[in-house]
């Protein structure tokens, strides 16, 4: 029993990372319909400007953390102004596919800058690790799954209590309409952008921190696409249910199928999971239903 | 006050959609746009009010003027700040989940005074049936409804010039009829109208002064009460030219050619 709650202890905290994930991709979705593949980069990116904040500028955590989210923010909306800014009013999958383009570019540049070797991550956060006599959430885990609950509180307030926030919701309904009542749609585009790859910077750190850093972190970022599929691609809810799900799915499968000799099985159960879920509901668990009038 | 001279716009390089259209709209009046489907009337009111980019399209003669300013490369963000052109688009441009309320609050995002707040007071109260319905998604309201918040949205961007685009599309007459009372009030308090409508008779009814658009072109324009007895308008546009009722067993398909074609 213990060892159950311990397993789904874990999935749940991994679970509000991989969440924060997903929302990064979402807000993006929403708002210009493209899927950004990119986001692994995007991870290991934002992780590593970071890294230069803490470890290279030995500035406080609480100094550095925002500095250098903000720097991935600024690193996101120039990333759309040159890639994605261009192809406003066009189809979608051309943004979509300029993502896979980005992706490749974003990995070589982080080799050629940070080379190919690991990094050591070591956040001295203060310890906070749950533990009882059978149970251990080592800190860095309760850390990872609490500031990821409070970027998504961030956001969440973000989109649906201030003008900036009504007004990417509105854009994500419909660029044209939105241009016509006097929002910048190109504005609103970057400030998403930038807020989504705050967002996947944030998780980064988290995922880093587990570990070390080294441009293959990138790799956990794909957790995304399970995560974001699961929940609907377009509710941010979802996007935090999705994630959830996926670390639960992700630990119970690691603790209870893997011992059996199935090596690795975990990195497959969420995709499996992810079928069942779209024969169910092709649209995700929480996708919009198309408002009908009648 | 708004004047098109030469107006020439190709959507996607390739398809001419304006052929060189001059246009007045004086101040204070309410100017009617009519015409047949795809004649240009939207692609007007889109190059007018800096949409077009969206669209694909790009004016390729001619120029654009509030007073002596060109609005030519401008987008819809400036021109609704610098010269309070809003354009209200075809087919009830609301955002449907949305509340009705921050409907309002997006159409005011390009503001940042302090009056925001009175200025939505004042759109429940031009439209009490929406005061009602703050909290409703706008997609689960009804048409007319809907229209009306698109109206209001319209306004809380301060407009001293609205473009309509087809207000009237697919709702009632009565409803219909009360629309066209609100843009005449509209225009009453202040507001320079430019109307684009299929139902031409109500539009010029309430209008000051209308033309006829045709492939891109303008090929009557006047007082709305002299097209309104214009002998080709009545029979093309408002569908009562002829004098003895026809039977339709010996209707032809064209009874008179147009004779400004």
């Amino acid at each position: 029993m213990t060892d159950l709650i311990q397993t789904v202890g874990a999935g749940l905290l991994i679970g509000c990372v991989y969440g924060l994930l997903g929302l990064g991709i979402v807000i993006i979705f929403r708002a210009s319909e493209a899927f950004n593949f990119a986001i692994g980069e995007f991870l290991v990116v934002g992780s590593f400007l970071f890294y230069l904040f803490f470890f290279d500028l030995h500035l406080p955590f609480l100094l550095a953390l925002p500095l250098g989210l903000l720097a991935a923010g600024a690193l996101g909306a120039l990333i759309e102004r040159l890639s994605i800014k261009p192809l406003l009013g066009r189809s979608p999958l051309s943004m979509t596919i300029i993502t896979l383009g980005l992706a490749s570019v974003l990995r070589s540049s982080v080799q050629l800058i940070f080379g190919a070797h690991s990094y050591s991550f070591f956040l001295d956060l203060p310890d906070i690790s749950l533990e009882s006599e059978n149970l251990l959430f080592p800190s860095e885990r309760v850390w990872a799954g609490l500031l990821s609950v409070v970027a998504f509180g961030f956001i969440l307030f973000f989109l649906f209590r201030t003008r900036w926030g009504v007004a990417i919701r509105a854009t994500s309904e419909n660029q044209a309409k939105a241009m016509a009542f006097g929002i910048d749609a190109r504005f609103i585009l970057l400030l998403v952008w930038a807020l989504s790859s705050m967002c996947i910077a944030m998780a980064g750190v988290m995922i880093s921190n587990f570990g070390a850093l080294s441009y293959l972190t990138g790799i956990a970022g794909l957790r995304a696409i399970p995560v974001v599929l699961i929940g609907g691609m377009d509710s941010i809810g979802g996007a935090l249910i999705g994630g959830l799900i996926v670390g639960l799915c992700e630990a119970l499968v690691g603790s209870y199928i893997e011992p059996w000799g199935l090596v690795g099985f975990k990195d497959v159960a969420p995709y499996l999971l992810l079928l069942i879920v779209l024969f169910i509901r092709p649209y995700g668990l929480f996708g919009t239903v198309k408002i009908e009038r009648v | 006050m708004l004047s098109i001279e030469n107006l020439r716009v190709v959507y996607h390089d390739v398809i001419s959609i304006l052929n060189g259209i001059s246009l007045k709209a004086a101040g204070g009046e309410i100017s009617v746009i009519i015409g047949a489907n795809g004649a240009g009337k939207t692609t007007l009111l889109r190059a007018i009010s800096g949409m077009l980019e969206m669209f694909d399209g790009d004016i390729i003669e001619g120029d654009i003027k509030v007073g002596d300013f060109s609005l030519k490369g401008l987008d819809s963000t400036d021109i609704i700040k610098k010269f309070g052109l809003t354009y209200v688009m075809e087919d009830r441009p609301v955002f449907w989940y949305l509340t009705i309320e921050e409907n309002l609050a997006a159409a005011a995002y390009s503001r940042w005074d302090k009056t925001v707040k009175a200025d939505m007071e004042k759109v429940f109260d031009y439209f009490p049936v929406l005061d009602k319905l703050r909290q409703q998604k706008a997609g689960y309201t009804s048409g007319g409804e809907q229209q009306m918040l698109a109206i209001g949205m319209s306004l809380m961007t301060q407009p001293k010039i609205l473009l309509f685009d087809e207000p009237s599309l697919g709702l009632a007459p009565l409803i219909t009829e009360e629309l066209f009372r609100i843009i005449e009030r509209l225009n009453r308090e202040g507001l320079t109208v430019v109307l684009v409508e299929q139902n031409a008779h109500a539009a010029l009814q309430i209008g000051h002064r209308g033309c006829v658009l045709e492939t891109g072109r303008v090929v009557l324009e006047g007082p709305a009460a002299a097209l309104l007895e214009n002998e080709d308008v009545r029979e093309f546009y408002l569908g009562a030219g002829a004098k003895e009722r026809k039977s339709y067993q010996d209707a032809k398909r064209y009874k008179r050619r147009k004779r400004w074609l």
